[in-house]
């Protein structure tokens, strides 16, 4: 099974440019023929595109930042109204227009934005001594309907992002004063844990076709337990252990599914560079750096792994192409 | 997937613009993701050659003279290893030589100038910069060099107070090369390394602006004036509208055609927020040159962009919370209603 193994018609005439295979002063011609270059009919899809989601963005954002104006002046009705008119406008949009069309998708995640501006505005209303956290979190819960019936990737990443808002928050409120070693650690491994369920069910729902949101978790992942490996570097602790263990098993997953089950060379390039930091903080942790030949031996060091890296990659998505 | 090539080559031989069997796969260019990860370890390598150098060579780092000579050789090292060899260690090897060479050549240059003011040395490692990215023949090597050029022009400009023309200046510098890719093909990989090193450099000026490094770096808050910032945000507005002008010059769709005239209408609209929202303009750039040559990455970095300059807005001391609300609403409404319109006169 591969993903992202499509060829590109705009990088293979290039290539046949550089070959000397196609005339330099044909690239453009090239091009056209090939399919590469937008048609009439492409740019104004893409203008229509552009409109839509720029109006939505900025119309969304446009109300996030007048509630956080604060607007004391107006009276509680005006503030819930002025949330609560376009969140069942765009929910009335959406029966309209269903949710298989472009436009009904962006209307979902509008409406996504604007519960999350109501829950805000109800929290600051009523002071109900709530902390931030809580408001992620409700606002979390409240679109996983919406996410579920949507469908869409754009939503569940937003969903997702207000998950770890509300852990990031959650452990900043009630661990804080706990010393700095314990809570940021224990924060990581449950966004970790947060992060990972996330990705592994998502690889299994979603498949190969759009992979924009699987690599943006998965990037999100990467850096969590990289870093809780050089934690574990640093600090040899009891718990030492745990933190690399959950390394090794994240990179032989990783090696295993995104070499063997799924080819997917953006996951297996995260691997790499995370192995790359930690093994060059565990090289550097060891030999002490002190004498200026110790600088020398780790950069000669991280290039070399790096250039094996790239090496291994190159070869794998060599192998791709044939 | 050879199949799909097959038939890209036999369109192609159909037009007439090749000739011949269908040429073996040659090596495949890395991913766009494999190269940045390569480019963050040789990063990290040459940090480490950096310190190897300060450390064994402490008169090096004493003497402007010395760190000059030991730079430049640094530099020309690495352009010869690049020229070269095409091995992968030979290449990263090069690059972190190259980024350490950059470094102590900056010191020594500011350490044989006498420590000059921040305008000069920054003026300077643009010319450097610029100097090296026409030399030394390697992709990541230029992207880094193209980049870091704008962004010492950045620093140059908020020393003199005129940061707010920074975001215009790297957009067009980008426009410019995104825009004339396929005219100079055999200097296809000066001419995308470039486009990607400027457009990176754009994104970054549009969202982090000259007085917040200012700031940062030297505790010295500059904000320019109130005229010189409005006249920024003109600049990088006009800058949008020429690329739109010469993008329809290149695509040869007449001013004065529905499709013209449309895409005309589309463009000052969005000028028209980039006057209130300078980051749009080379977000917005990047985006459309992106889809313009067929390029993804490039469009999905104009994408990125538009997202991050929005968070950035919301901190921007410009305005008030309440106006930049306002603005956001009433633009959003005004291209929904432009996209309506749009769709009516399209299926009319």
């Amino acid at each position: 099974m591969r993903a992202g193994g499509r060829v590109h018609p705009r990088n293979e005439i290039l290539g046949w440019v550089q070959e000397g295979r196609i005339a330099a002063r044909e690239l453009r011609k090239a091009l056209e023929v090939g399919g590469a270059l937008p048609s009439a009919g492409a740019w104004r899809q893409f203008l229509d595109r552009l409109l839509l989601f720029m109006g939505v963005l900025l119309v969304g954002a446009g109300v996030v930042f007048f509630l956080a104006y604060n607007w004391r002046e107006l009276g509680r009705f005006a503030k819930f109204g002025l949330v609560e008119l376009p969140l069942l406008g765009a929910l009335a949009v959406l029966w309209r227009l269903g949710l298989d069309r472009p436009a009904g998708k962006a209307t979902l995640l509008l409406a996504a934005l604007l519960a999350g501006a109501l829950l805000a505005l109800v929290g600051q209303t009523y002071q109900t001594g709530a902390d931030t956290f809580e408001l992620f979190a409700a606002w979390a819960a409240a679109i996983v309907p919406w996410a579920l019936v949507g469908r869409f990737p754009a939503l569940w990443v937003l969903w997702l992002a207000l998950v770890n808002l509300a852990v990031s928050l959650y452990f900043q409120a009630f661990h804080g004063f706990l010393g700095v070693a314990l809570g940021p650690e224990r924060q990581m491994w449950v966004l970790l844990a947060v992060n990972g369920t996330a990705l592994i069910a998502w690889e299994i729902t979603a498949g190969l076709r759009s992979r924009w949101a699987q690599r943006l978790v998965a990037t999100g992942v990467a850096a969590i337990v990289t870093a809780l490996a050089v934690v574990a570097i640093f600090d040899p602790r009891s718990t030492a252990w745990a933190n690399s263990l959950a390394w090794l098993g994240w990179a032989a997953a990783t090696y295993a599914a995104y070499r063997r089950l799924v080819q997917d060379l953006f996951m297996l390039a995260l691997g790499a560079l995370s192995v790359i930091v930690v093994s060059a903080t565990f090289v550097a942790k060891l030999i002490e750096l002190r004498e200026p030949g110790s600088f020398l031996f780790m950069g000669l060091f991280v290039i070399a792994l790096s250039a094996a890296a790239g090496y291994w990659l190159r070869r794998i998505a060599a192998r791709e192409h044939t | 997937m050879s199949a799909a090539r097959e038939a890209l080559w036999q369109q192609l031989r159909g037009a007439g613009l090749v000739r011949g069997e269908l040429p073996a796969q040659g090596e495949p260019r890395a991913p766009w993701y494999v190269r940045v990860m390569l480019g963050v370890a040789g990063w990290i390598g040459a940090v480490f050659l950096f310190f190897f150098v300060g450390a064994a060579f402490t008169f090096v780092m004493r003497s402007g003279a010395a760190a000059l000579v030991v730079g430049l050789a640094a530099c020309a090292g690495a352009a010869a290893i690049f020229r070269a060899s095409r091995g992968e260690f030979a290449a990263q090897f090069a690059l972190a030589v190259s980024l350490a060479g950059q470094a102590i050549l900056v010191y020594g240059i500011a350490e044989l100038l006498g420590h000059p003011s921040l305008r000069i040395t920054a003026l300077v490692v643009a010319v450097q910069q610029a100097v090296l990215f026409l030399v030394v023949p390697n992709f990541l090597h230029r992207v880094f060099t193209s980049w870091s050029a704008l962004i010492a022009l950045q620093f140059a400009l908020t020393d003199y107070g005129l940061s707010a023309f920074a975001p215009a200046l790297a957009t067009a510098a980008c426009a410019a090369i995104w825009l004339g890719e396929f005219d100079h093909a055999e200097r296809a990989e000066l001419l995308r390394s470039g486009g990607y090193g400027t457009a990176l450099a754009a994104v970054q000026i549009a969202v982090i602006q000259g007085p917040l490094w200012y700031g940062l770096l030297l505790r010295h808050p500059r904000p320019g004036t109130q005229a010189i910032a409005w006249a920024g945000a003109a600049a990088s507005a006009a800058v949008f509208l020429w690329m739109v002008g010469a993008l329809l010059r290149r695509e040869a769709v007449a001013l004065g055609s529905e499709a013209g005239k449309r895409a005309i209408a589309g463009a000052v609209l969005l000028a028209a927020l980039a006057l209130k929202a300078p980051g749009i303009a080379p977000a917005l750039v990047i985006l459309i040159a992106g889809h313009a040559n067929g390029n993804r990455v490039l469009a999905g970095l104009g994408i990125a962009a538009l997202v991050a300059y929005l968070s950035y807005y919301y901190y921007s001391l410009e305005a008030t919370l309440l106006e930049k609300s306002a603005v956001l609403a009433v633009t959003g409404i005004v291209l929904l209603a432009a996209r309506l319109v749009l769709r009516k006169t399209l299926s009319a």
